[in-house]
């Protein structure tokens, strides 16, 4: 339990909670509102080794594997969907042997989530059986059920060492609020021993318990304000999705692991010792408020994707 | 009398599109993954058709019968949310199917059996040769919906320069992400005893198939452009063809006009490879 007065800080200060070798759940999910500028500090402050869990996964883990801080990867779709295809820098890192593939699937996953959450052992589901994933995971067990003498997988409990999340508005005692899909975050949050945020709005907590908390502040350890904190993914109904930026990532990191490094990590991430000066070099003000424009109609909206 | 803006000839996405529409039925909640905006289409247009009480779910955003204004590039973009008359979360739904609710799942794989089992998790079976994206929750889902769409629109092989084909349609795959009618180790789904029915459909760029009494892909129709020889061809397997096997029905010219306002960026393309995309159709 977190139940501190205040748990405002900088991003930095945020980010040194991740220690080597943690299980990580990220937030958000495919191009929506993934934690980046977390996780472009995580990278900055060379924290390696990382176990990652989680459904469905794009730029966020192909980051992470781009810059070698991963170790094993238990996510269970890391893409770039039908937009760019398949994650450059995760096919390296697990095809090279440097990152350890332990692929899971939703359900499982969420089956494993509210096991820790309820302080169970594990959970039982009737899927898996018969799927390559049972060979993958020795902590699989099955058994028959002793009420309708069925098989049962049983997934153990998973309680991922910190959950890093990007939500709408936060306030400094640590209650988070999130807009529009969750997708695990709520889940990842209760689950975890240490909860991470980045908040596109630090507000008054009257006016959080107004728009309404979707995660209570006891779950979270600490929160730091960082606005547009998922850029190059969507936080609506600030700012949709960077496909533009997504383009130059997903080129550079096709490449190979080099050009990657030289041409992104250099210019973006290590290039820029804070977030602001990671607006500016994404194109600053004017970058930004064209992802804004979703809002003027379909047209425009539609434009962003062209 | 034809208005001048009517279509007189439909591509080839536009009729896959409507091939996985007709495996939709009525009043039952369906719902689409990510990275499948053929199967988005096809849900949109059977709702719009013959389908307007289905309980249509969004992947990845898990919207109830969202009415976006167009098709996004990705799936869980507020576009695709637009209109939801509500919302689901993410164990909500995968309960709703373990729990035998969710009528209808679509999925697809880089390699597919003769008995709908599927591979999207990693080429070569000791050495890892290519890692593939995941599955996400086609494991699961695969084995409690009541009913599944396969969809692949890379049927087609080319022979390499010995002459030999990586089959998309595989005697055996690599890895199971995804269950079909049997397991590796030959058990059916009755002995498995899954909560679902298991694939009754695969709809190809070369033909659609149905699965026999014993579970395996039987070939059902085929498009005016292609012959059962070439579906062979580029098939890993031997199949069964049904005896009364037909043409498969084009949509009609209003369908094509709501796919097309549907999806003005084209992004249902992109699963189509050039060849696929240069196909044409006449409209009756």
């Amino acid at each position: 339990m977190y139940t501190q007065a205040d748990k405002r800080c900088d991003l930095p200060s945020l980010v040194a909670h991740v220690r080597e070798g943690d299980c990580v759940a990220i937030g958000g999910g495919l191009s929506w509102r993934e934690p980046m500028a977390a996780l472009r500090e995580l990278v900055r402050q060379q924290i390696k080794g990382l176990k990652l869990v989680g459904s469905a996964h794009g730029i966020d883990v192909d980051l992470l594997c781009g810059a070698g801080a991963v170790a094993v990867s238990a996510e269970s779709y890391v893409g770039f969907e039908q937009d760019f295809g398949m994650a450059p820098n995760y096919r390296r890192a697990c095809e090279s042997g440097a990152v350890e593939v332990r692929d899971s699937c939703c359900y499982t996953l969420v089956q494993q989530l509210r096991a820790a959450i309820a302080g169970l052992p594990f959970m039982p589901i009737r899927s898996v059986r018969g799927t390559g994933f049972m060979h993958i995971d020795p902590d699989y067990k099955t058994m028959l059920c002793p009420f309708t003498g069925e098989e049962l997988v049983l997934v153990p409990a998973l309680e991922p060492d910190v959950a890093i999340l990007h939500a709408h508005y936060g306030d400094a005692h640590g209650n988070l609020h999130i807009e529009g899909p969750p997708v695990a975050d709520i889940l990842f949050a209760k689950a975890s021993k240490k909860v991470i945020a980045t908040v596109e709005k630090l507000v008054p907590p009257e006016q959080l318990t107004e728009v309404g908390v979707t995660i209570p502040y006891f779950y979270v350890t600490a929160l730091a304000e960082v606005a547009y904190g998922a850029h190059p993914t969507a936080c609506y109904p600030f700012y949709a999705y960077d496909r533009r930026h997504t383009a130059e990532y997903y080129r550079v990191a096709s490449d190979g692991g080099e050009p990657f490094r030289d041409l992104y990590l250099q210019p973006y991430v290590y290039g820029c010792p804070s977030h602001a000066e990671y607006l500016e070099a994404i194109g600053g003000a004017e970058a930004l408020d064209r992802l804004a424009s979703w809002k003027e109609g379909s047209r425009p909206w539609m434009d962003l994707y062209a | 009398m034809r208005d001048r803006s009517t279509p007189i000839t439909c591509t080839f996405g536009e009729v896959m599109i409507y091939q996985i529409t007709r495996t939709i039925e009525d009043r039952i909640v369906a719902f689409h993954g990510f990275g499948s905006p053929l199967v988005q289409l096809a849900l949109h247009l059977a709702k719009k058709t013959h389908a307007p009480d289905l309980v249509l779910v969004a992947g990845a955003t898990y919207g109830v019968n969202p009415t976006p204004p167009f098709l996004a590039p990705t799936t869980n973009d507020w576009v695709m949310n637009r209109g939801a008359e509500c919302n689901l979360d993410i164990e909500e739904l995968f309960d709703l199917a373990a729990s035998g609710r969710v009528g209808r799942m679509f999925l697809s794989g880089l390699q597919i059996d003769r008995w709908g089992n599927m591979n999207v998790t990693r080429v070569g079976r000791e050495q890892l040769q290519l890692k593939l994206p995941g599955g996400g929750g086609g494991c699961n889902l695969s084995c409690d919906v009541q009913h599944v769409t396969i969809w692949t629109a890379a049927h087609r092989t080319a022979p390499d320069p010995k002459g030999r084909r990586r089959f998309r349609l595989v005697e055996g795959c690599d890895f199971i992400t995804s269950v079909g009618h049997r397991t590796a180790e030959g058990k059916t789904r009755f002995e498995m005893r899954y909560r679902g029915k298991g694939p009754d459909s695969l709809v190809t760029e070369l033909g659609v198939f149905d699965f026999d009494d014993s579970g395996h892909a039987r070939l059902a129709g085929i498009y005016p452009d292609v012959d059962v020889a070439e579906v062979r061809e580029n098939t890993g397997f031997e199949f069964p063809v049904r005896e009364d096997l037909s043409l498969v029905p084009l949509p009609t010219p209003e369908m094509v006009e709501f796919i097309r306002a549907l999806d003005p960026l084209r992004i249902h393309e992109r699963e189509l490879r050039p060849e696929e995309r240069a196909r044409s159709f006449a409209l009756a």
